[in-house]
């Protein structure tokens, strides 16, 4: 099982990530990715002129590698692949690239639903929303940690 | 003893404080200290989500300081 974990701070681009899984992962017969991306407008309706991502100089490192690691050992996947930017996103920009290749699709599902409900809540970022409304600290909802919870 | 924030909180306080007299402290203790210091932060320090960390390990409220220790404040966190 190979893991992969990368921050970005300038771009992030999925085709590549995807090519690169492919290569990868030659003799499994499935791989699911989720692309997150900048969205153009906050909840409140509100134009977003862009999204800023802090990270820790380590815990952030460690969240991603601990939650990478965890999706493999729990899903019977052969390569986890998650890169995720930091710093200042441009609406419609990539925000996250996250991953799995498998033998078979189900299990491939399962750990990319996994890993998005755990980054959304456990990858050590702090996002702010900045546009014409001002600037805004945004954090999980309760329905991002019930997801979360999903996986015990 | 250095105390670093982030997120909202380093918006609300500093991204680092300097405080003296803390050595001995449970994180608890310094929480309501820092509340009563700075009280624009008060709700983000209350928040159960809002953990603090000591050498990259995320510690209880009833950790207590010892001399050396940096803590660090993480407001809940989210990525994706």
């Amino acid at each position: 099982m190979s893991i992969v974990v990368r921050l970005e701070e300038l771009e992030l681009r999925p085709e590549d990530e995807l090519a690169a899984l492919l290569a990868d992962s030659s003799g499994d017969g499935a791989i699911v990715s989720f692309v997150g991306v900048a969205r153009p407008s906050s909840k409140d309706g509100h134009d977003i002129g862009r999204l800023t991502l802090e990270r820790h100089p380590t815990l952030t490192r460690q969240s991603l590698e601990e939650i990478a690691v965890a999706a493999g050992q729990r899903f019977d996947v052969s390569h986890v692949r998650i890169v995720h930017r930091f710093g200042d996103i441009a609406p419609g920009e990539p925000i996250v690239f996250a991953a799995a290749a498998a033998a078979h699709r189900r299990a491939a599902f399962e750990a990319a639903d996994c890993l998005m409900d755990r980054l959304k809540t456990e990858a050590v970022f702090w996002k702010r929303e900045t546009g014409e409304a001002g600037s805004e600290w945004i954090e999980p909802t309760d329905t991002d940690y019930a997801d979360r919870d999903r996986w015990g | 003893m250095k105390v670093l924030f982030y997120g909202r909180l380093a918006d609300a306080i500093e991204p680092e404080l300097e405080l003296d007299n803390s050595v001995g402290c449970s994180v608890a203790e310094l929480r309501d200290r820092l509340i009563v210091e700075h009280p624009g932060a008060g709700q983000s320090l209350r928040d159960k989500r809002a953990r603090a960390c000591v050498g990259d390990t995320l510690v209880d409220d009833s950790y207590r300081l010892s001399a050396g220790d940096t803590v660090e404040f993480l407001p809940p966190v989210s990525g994706g």
